[in-house]
């Protein structure tokens, strides 16, 4: 019972770490002054290690923290969620993801998509305050965003994949 | 026959006599010349022990200074008379609230500040806020302890501006990039690349007369009415500390 409490505790505190890294990531580790996506980054090992359900819950509630500390009306929700889901497939049903290039790219291919989600929203829904604004913009934050968390990727995910097996090894 | 009549020369003492004489003409010709200036010079270097010193500068800057305080004084206190008449806001330099930037987003999707005071400290929705160099954005929403403020950059933000040169009208957009978008009102606005656009002073919503920018690039053959390209005077990028204004 304590064994779990306590691994119950270290996932808050990881699940916590995201937003706070979203306001206090440094200056220095951006790509034309573009931040990472934190959210993928977390999201992906866990999702692999957890399965579909933890990972779209995981992607849901991410979302909407996300979403509490952004200005805009447009939501991580629809795309963390999917992603949450379809990481945990692959880690439940597929081979063992493992490889730093295989994280790398799934946090590539994820970050296009939560790029692409929010622009689309931005472009077509009315909730959204604005839709003017400049397509060089766009570009530039979804081509940068998605560098910098696909280079940061087998470095972070790596870790966060021994960690999370190595407790749920440990509190078995 | 011999000649005895003596041969008339150019002795060498009368040229010896005569030569001060020339170097006073030229001399003074020189002088004539250069109007004085050789004077002038050798005189001020003689006297420089005996110019007026920094304390008598001091004394004249000190009385400029006063004159223009003055001048200020009595041009704010007509303005305020004025506006009082018209309605309209005024800036009250004592509700004007320091805080500090704790955390920043000024590039990616969503471009925002995170400042440490919120409701508690005064500070409400729609407060402008500014750092140096001019106003940098909008209060967005607010928190007892922090508040997030909307950079002028980021898409949806939208303020009223004008030109103080041509006296025109227009809205500042927010479109992502770090150079705004300036729409005018007028089909004919009679701005110029380098001209100063400010917060109007006839606006409700902000205090007036607040430093945004400077015109960089005009279009002037957009539809339905020219666009201007606005660089800001204060980069959100690099302010730690900012100004909340209340309206």
């Amino acid at each position: 019972m304590k064994s779990i409490l306590h691994r119950k505790k270290l996932y808050l505190l990881g699940l916590f770490s995201v937003p706070i890294l979203f306001l206090s990531s440094p200056s220095w580790l951006t790509i034309g002054g573009v931040k990472p996506s934190w959210a993928i980054l977390w999201l992906l090992p866990w999702a692999l290690e957890e399965g579909s359900f933890s990972g779209a819950m995981a992607g849901f509630v991410l979302g909407l923290f996300l979403d509490s500390i952004c200005l805009g009306s447009s939501s991580h929700i629809p795309v963390l969620f999917f992603l949450g889901f379809w990481w945990g497939r692959l880690g439940s049903k597929g081979p063992l993801i493992e490889r730093s290039l295989s994280l790398g790219l799934l946090a590539f291919v994820g970050t296009l998509f939560l790029g692409f989600s929010l622009w689309f929203q931005m472009l077509f829904l009315p909730v959204f305050e604005s839709n003017y604004f400049s397509k060089d913009w766009v570009f530039n934050v979804l081509i940068s965003q998605t560098l910098i968390t696909g280079l940061l990727s087998p470095i972070v995910c790596t870790l966060l994949l021994l960690f999370l097996r190595y407790n749920r090894t440990k509190y078995k | 026959m011999v000649d005895t009549r003596r041969q008339a020369t150019v002795r060498w003492w009368s040229l010896r006599r005569l030569r001060p004489w020339l170097f006073l003409a030229i001399a003074l010709t020189c002088v004539r010349w250069s109007k004085g200036a050789g004077f002038l010079d050798s005189y001020a270097l003689i006297i420089r022990p005996f110019w007026p010193g920094s304390a008598q500068k001091d004394w004249i800057q000190n009385g400029f200074q006063l004159e223009r305080e003055i001048q200020l004084s009595l041009l704010e206190s007509d303005n305020r008379r004025l506006r009082e008449m018209l309605e309209l806001k005024r800036s009250k330099k004592n509700q004007r609230i320091s805080a500090a930037v704790i955390s920043r987003n000024t590039n990616g999707w969503w471009q925002q500040l995170e400042l440490n005071k919120g409701l508690i400290s005064g500070i409400n929705s729609g407060d402008a806020v500014i750092g140096p160099g001019g106003l940098i954005g909008i209060i967005h929403s607010v928190t007892p302890l922090t508040s997030r403020v909307r950079l002028l950059t980021a898409p949806g933000s939208r303020v009223g501006v004008w030109i103080d040169r041509t006296k025109r009208h227009g809205v500042l957009l927010g479109i992502g990039t770090n150079r705004p978008q300036m729409r005018f009102l007028n089909k004919d606005p009679q701005a110029n690349p380098g001209d100063i656009i400010s917060t109007s002073p006839a606006s409700t919503l902000f205090p007036p007369n607040l430093p945004v920018g400077v015109i960089q690039h005009i279009d002037k053959n957009a539809l339905p009415a020219p666009i201007a390209m606005v660089q800001l005077t204060a980069a959100p990028e690099a302010i730690d500390w900012v100004q909340v204004v209340k309206p």
